[in-house]
């Protein structure tokens, strides 16, 4: 044992470094616990959430019903219904259908899609009380599922 | 009847000492009353300081800032079934907890808070203190033997064993305090008033006399005593990964917040032991070199302003508060917390009250910071294996406080002896 070691043993050195560590930690600005009702999280950008369809600045759904979601999907939950217009012959989104109880967030959907209009978004408030409210019809998909908004 | 309990007011001895039984009851009450309150206290400032050591916020939800937090943990605790295992012995079961908290609570009888504000000045105090303390173990054994089971008996066996084994490097230390005393005078003492007072006229702490000697006679026994409460890092009778709850195991609702009770004070007597010996007890900073009129009211006026400054405290977070209608309940709480606290520095500042109140003022600062030390410790070290506390009882403390005796001793044998030369 050299001489330091043994003046930090004598001296009971590391226990005091130790004592200084929790001292300088009880500052109020080193707190990492959120008050999560009042206190939202910072959700990141990378969060594979509640899915959302989205629509241009004209409120026209961006979805081409084109149904690359649907085949990309690994667990076959997506369902994409479609009418052809008979003058532009293009076709028309009438139906979209995501079983959110069956989804597993990966994104595959997601990166499927040509034109950016189904998307997982940040939204993290999914709990319901039955499977029911999991299936997602088209409405749900733009309007997005609202979360509960507690007073207390 | 009336006469003689207003004859007391105009003497300057404690009730006991001056024979006047109403003022002993009332000094008793209010003294049991304290260390309630203070344990009460002490249970929310030690969450709340170990969660923000621990980079968390402790409690929050009861009460503003968790303030009710205890209280609500009491009326928990009274309102549970009070469980009796079948095979316990029930007498011994029903008394370990009474028998804990009534000598957790004597040794408060001569812990003087001030020159008059102790309940009776022994001229053994310290002495009875530590005997009284040290029968504490007695009501752990037999929580532990009652049970009738293996956990609480492991745990009280291995608390007997620790409380027996730092007793001793704890009174080693309190006898070098004790012979200090007599530097002075001549005669020491073993009054807990008598040792404070000869602080005062040897013009010095006793941690900073015989330098480094008081210092490690202090520091031992701030090790030493949290040993003797089975306070964390010994904590090893209710070392919860090894022993479930040590002694406590089978003990629920109140008769466990008994125990709880008790443990909070102890600590807080040992914490009187160590400030009434080392730390100058109700002394204030500096009473004879900072002496004088100006400097007693400067002084005097400390306690009232610390309240003052608390009160503005709340009342600046009774400000910060989120105004939402679920939180109006918690910052009217808070901002009547602050006025209350208000009042009672303003009392404080009335020069009848203020020259009462300081002696009580700083002995609780001082001790305070010794609870703060244990609150410190417990985040900080982690626990000892029981080995390692025997080792460190024995091999460590105990030579070091029985070399801290010789040390003081030889010291002031040679104070003698210089003062003998130059007379």
């Amino acid at each position: 044992m050299t001489f330091t070691e043994i003046v930090r043993r004598f001296f009971l050195i590391d226990l005091l470094e130790g004592m200084w560590v929790t001292f300088r930690h009880q500052r109020p600005s080193d707190l990492v616990t959120e008050q999560y009702p009042m206190q939202r999280p910072d959700i990141s950008d990378r969060f594979r959430g509640q899915p959302r369809l989205a629509k241009d600045e004209n409120g026209k759904v961006l979805c081409t019903a084109c149904g690359a979601c649907a085949l990309a999907c690994p667990e076959k939950l997506i369902k994409v219904g479609s009418l052809r217009d008979p003058e532009t012959k293009k076709k028309v989104l009438t139906e979209f259908d995501f079983d959110m109880g069956r989804c597993m967030f990966c994104g595959l959907c997601e990166e499927a899609c040509p034109s950016d209009a189904l998307s997982l978004s940040k939204g993290y408030e999914l709990a319901l009380y039955t499977r029911e409210g999991m299936q997602l019809d088209r409405a749900q998909l733009e309007r997005g599922v609202e979360g509960k908004v507690y007073d207390k | 009847m009336i006469q003689s309990i207003l004859q007391y007011l105009h003497s300057d001895k404690t009730p006991g000492e001056a024979g006047s039984l109403f003022w002993v009851v009332v000094y008793v009450l209010l003294v049991f009353a304290g260390i309630s309150v203070g344990v009460i206290f002490m249970n929310w400032f030690e969450r709340k300081i170990m969660a923000h050591m621990q980079v968390r916020i402790g409690p929050m939800r009861v009460g503003p800032h968790g303030l009710l937090q205890p209280i609500a943990d009491a009326l928990k605790l009274i309102i549970k079934e009070d469980l009796m295992p079948a095979n316990a012995d029930k007498i011994v079961f029903w008394f370990a907890p009474v028998c804990v908290v009534m000598t957790a609570f004597c040794g408060f009888i001569v812990v003087p808070f001030g020159p008059t504000h102790a309940i009776t000045d022994m001229n053994i105090g310290i002495l009875f203190m530590l005997g009284v303390s040290s029968l504490g173990v007695l009501g752990v054994i037999m929580a532990g033997w009652a049970s009738n089971s293996s956990y609480p008996l492991m745990g009280s066996l291995r608390s007997g064993a620790q409380m027996v084994s730092y007793e001793i490097a704890m009174s080693m230390t309190v006898v070098s305090a004790v012979m200090m005393t007599s530097m002075a005078t001549g005669t020491g003492t073993m009054s807990m008033i008598g040792i404070v007072q000869a602080q005062m006229q040897q013009h010095t702490w006793f941690a900073f006399s015989f330098f480094p000697v008081g210092l490690t006679a202090l520091g031992v026994f701030s090790i030493a005593m949290v040993a003797e409460t089975n306070r964390a890092p010994f904590d090893l009778p209710e070392a919860e990964s090894e022993l479930v709850a040590g002694f406590l195991t089978e003990y629920s609702g109140f008769r466990w917040s008994l125990f709880f009770l008790a443990e909070y004070a102890s600590m807080m007597a040992v914490s009187a032991i160590a400030t009434t010996l080392w730390l100058g007890g109700w002394l204030r900073p500096f009473p004879n070199f900072l002496g004088g009129k100006n400097w007693d009211l400067a002084f005097s006026l400390v306690p009232g302003i610390t309240f003052l400054l608390i009160a503005a405290l709340c009342l600046f977070y009774f400000t910060k508060m989120p105004r939402i209608r679920s939180m109006r309940a918690d910052a009217l709480g808070l901002a009547g917390f602050g006025a209350v606290l208000g009042v009672i520095g303003l009392v404080m500042l009335l020069p009848g009250v203020r020259v009462r109140v300081q002696d009580i003022y700083w002995f609780t600062l001082k001790a305070g910071f010794f609870m703060y030390l244990y609150i410190w410790y417990r985040t900080t070290f982690p626990r000892y294996r029981f080995d390692q506390l025997m080792k460190i009882g024995w091999k460590v403390l105990l030579p070091i406080s029985i070399g801290v005796v010789v040390m003081t001793a030889l010291i002031g044998v040679r104070h003698e002896l210089l003062a003998l030369v130059w007379r």
